[in-house]
């Protein structure tokens, strides 16, 4: 194919994706016709109040009989079983799901009379208690295990969720031939736990951020805090915070980083200061700044997508905190590196190296910038206002990644190797492995003893989900982690008094993201930082990072726990 | 051609070994080649295809450091020249050796252990001897080591 036709199939592709998103983000109402027969309608949860689906829900006259009709359940949990003339005086319910106990119900003396008299009747919700077997334990030590890998970085983040998804689908469909406890879920249900919205919104923005980051806007502002703060050090550094914090709220963190650092050690080194000293404080700018919108990070799409938390939401209820927060931690900053900093201003500036500085910090594709400028404050709006038609994030992303394509006509190969395609395979395997220890049970016995501890507090809820999340992202993954939070927090979100103001996903977001500044592995972007400076022979250790990061953890994340509430109690 | 290879990467530990390659310069009246391999394996575990975008902001960042390490040495009156390539850093100096003819070819004793590569402790020396064999450059280690 020639690049043309490649580009052209491309945009193909994403606006056909685009127009399914928005079809599936409409409420489809199915009428379903009147039904002659008496009807037995009823719902079954788990201990959660969450659905059960696929349940298979027979009506029995005689014990292990043949069942007189039968019904699975619905993706809401509902079951509708159709009997047929004559009724018998004794009925009872059969209710059987892997991963639950088998439970059976008999229908009272009135239910069977209105049955007896051709009506439907509505049976109270059911609950079904969850059973623990083996494959409850497969899929939590698989779910661990993928865990650990990541964190010790002996496997690839893709590869190590793709071998946890291996795992699981090979236990679930050749466990079963030694004994049927082995099944976890078929792969039908596996790629029901995939949210497709988190996929395509990581997507699109991806190919737009690929189209900016070559542009050299990232280098130029660099340079003009560099010009503006004259030689202030101190001033320097905040510019740079600023500067960091903005577009990782808007792009990505690791991007940003990846773009900033270079550039940084840069100015760094001609004004004869340690480089650190400017880059810890903006990767931990980038770190807090990130999660004041929905695609600043990862986590925060993951969050906005699960808790139907749009843009708005976002921008007004975690960016006041999250500018306490970078106040909190620019004074931090300037305190810790107090010494480095004015060791610079001492030594002055090299003519030579600024010549240097000047020629690299200039805008590559100022006709790409000024579009994708455009481009940018359209999607910009479709955030903000696309909410009021059921505009899903994703489409809006998709939309502004191929008007970018359309108007700017890049190298398509170009663009097709910028898409990090082993990052969406990674979010991929990581749902069906959270969905997996979610199918099993783990989420709902994690969610019970949560709610032991906290009962109906809400406050207690938001200081244990805050800083439990930043703690455990010191040492495990972020995006794994709150994956697996999503249906914790979602629970307690129901079932908290004042918690339906989805403060707890507020509080998830925070915590896993300011968390990344407690450690070297907390974030991809710390690592991003520290292999780039270490190429610069400046080495951010682990405990390096951990002496400067944690005290700014505990201050950032104080800091946004205070305006949470304020914000919300 | 003839001159003095020098692969360094910046920062404090770097200095003592462009030190130590300025002083044999002067002292051979040699032209120094400081040299900046641009790595990005540390990539692999986060996001692979930022590659080509970062290995040419290292590469601009190379060029920067190397001209630091210029400037000093010029100002000691050596001739100092910077090069940057991209790959493995042990193949890039034997490669620049061969391309030069270099006489003699300066190597530091980093402190950090975070790679596993030439210049670790263990492979240091087993590299020196495979420079000198292959390029016939004579290999001189950094006296002031900071390890």
């Amino acid at each position: 194919m020639t690049r043309p036709t490649q580009r052209w199939l491309l945009i193909a592709v994403l606006l056909a994706i685009s127009l399914a998103l928005v079809y599936a983000g409409q409420e489809r109402v199915h009428a379903d016709g009147p039904a002659s027969d008496p009807l037995i309608i009823g719902a079954l949860y788990d201990r959660q109040k969450q659905p059960v689906v696929g349940a298979q829900v027979s009506v029995f006259d005689v014990p292990n009989g043949e069942p007189l009709a039968q019904a699975t359940t619905q993706p809401d949990g509902h079951y509708f079983l159709s009997l047929s003339d004559p009724i018998p005086n004794h009925l009872m319910l059969d209710f059987k799901r892997a991963h639950f106990e088998p439970t059976q119900i008999e229908l009272d003396a009135a239910t069977l009379q209105k049955l007896q008299a051709g009506e439907t009747v509505n049976l109270p919700d059911t609950t079904l208690p969850r059973r623990i077997g083996i494959a409850f334990w497969i899929a939590t030590l698989v779910f661990v295990i993928v865990l650990v890998l990541i964190a010790l970085g002996k496997l690839h983040n893709t590869m190590a969720a793709l071998v946890g998804l291996a795992v699981l689908m090979a236990v679930s469909y050749l466990g079963p031939l030694l004994s049927e406890e082995l099944f976890i879920f078929d792969f039908r249900r596996a790629l029901g736990y995939i949210d497709w919205n988190v996929i395509f919104l990581i997507m699109g923005m991806m190919i737009v951020i690929a189209v900016v980051e070559r542009t050299g806007i990232f280098q130029w502002l660099a340079f003009m805090a560099y010009r503006i703060s004259g030689g202030r050090t101190w001033l320097l550094m905040i510019i740079l915070m600023v500067i960091t914090g903005v577009a990782s709220a808007l792009l990505d963190n690791v991007t940003t980083m990846l773009l900033m650092t270079p550039i940084t050690v840069q100015i760094a080194l001609s004004l004869g200061i340690n480089p650190l000293a400017l880059l810890m404080p903006e990767v931990m700018a980038s770190n807090v700044v990130g999660i004041s919108t929905l695609i600043g990070t990862p986590t925060n799409i993951l969050i906005g997508s699960y808790g139907r938390i749009s843009f708005n939401d976002f921008l007004a209820n975690l960016t006041p905190g999250v500018l306490m927060a970078l106040v909190g931690l620019i004074l931090y900053s300037e305190f810790v590196y107090k010494r480095e900093l004015k060791t610079g201003s001492a030594q002055g500036i090299s003519p030579l190296l600024v010549e240097k500085l000047a020629e690299r910090a200039r805008i590559t594709q100022p006709d790409h910038l000024k579009k994708a400028g455009w481009v940018g404050a359209g999607m910009g709006l479709l955030f903000i206002f696309g909410e009021h038609v059921r505009l899903l994030p994703a489409v809006t992303a998709l939309m502004g990644a191929t008007a970018l394509l359309v108007w700017i006509k890049p190298d398509i190969e170009e663009m097709i190797e910028a898409v990090d395609w082993t990052t969406l395979v990674f979010f991929m395997a990581l749902f069906v492995c959270v969905g997996a220890i979610q199918e099993v049970g783990l989420i709902s016995f994690i969610a019970d003893g949560v709610a032991k501890i906290v009962g109906t507090n809400l406050a207690l809820s938001m200081l244990i989900v805050i800083w439990l999340s930043a703690l455990l992202s010191t040492v495990i993954a972020n995006i794994p982690f709150t994956a697996a939070m999503l249906p914790v927090i979602g629970y307690l979100t129901a079932t908290i008094p004042g918690a339906d103001s989805k403060v707890l996903f507020y509080c998830l977001s925070v915590g896993s993201a300011m968390g990344g500044n407690g450690s070297l592995i907390g974030a991809s972007a710390n690592m991003v930082t520290s292999g780039i400076a270490e190429r610069a022979g400046y080495p951010i250790t682990y405990m390096y990072f951990l002496k400067k990061g944690f005290p700014a953890l505990l201050i950032t994340v104080g800091l946004a726990t205070v305006w949470l509430f304020i914000h919300f109690l | 051609m003839s001159g003095i290879v020098c692969a360094i990467r910046g920062g404090p530990d770097s200095q003592p070994t462009i030190k130590q390659a300025i002083a044999l310069a002067k002292d051979n009246n040699l032209p120094l080649y400081l040299l900046y391999v641009v790595n990005v394996d540390f990539l692999s575990h986060t996001t692979h295809t930022r590659i080509r975008t970062l290995s040419k902001e290292l590469r601009e960042m190379g060029e920067f450091i190397l001209l630091t390490a210029q400037t000093t040495a010029e100002a000691q009156g050596v001739t100092a020249h910077g090069v940057v390539r991209e790959g493995n850093v042990g193949d890039e100096i034997i490669g620049l050796c061969h391309e030069l003819g270099a006489d003699y070819v300066v190597l530091g004793r980093p402190q950090t252990r975070h790679e596993e590569n030439i210049f670790t402790h263990d492979l240091l020396q087993e590299f020196s001897q495979r420079i000198e064999q292959e390029t016939g450059a004579k290999v001189v280690f950094t006296r002031e080591s900071s390890s």
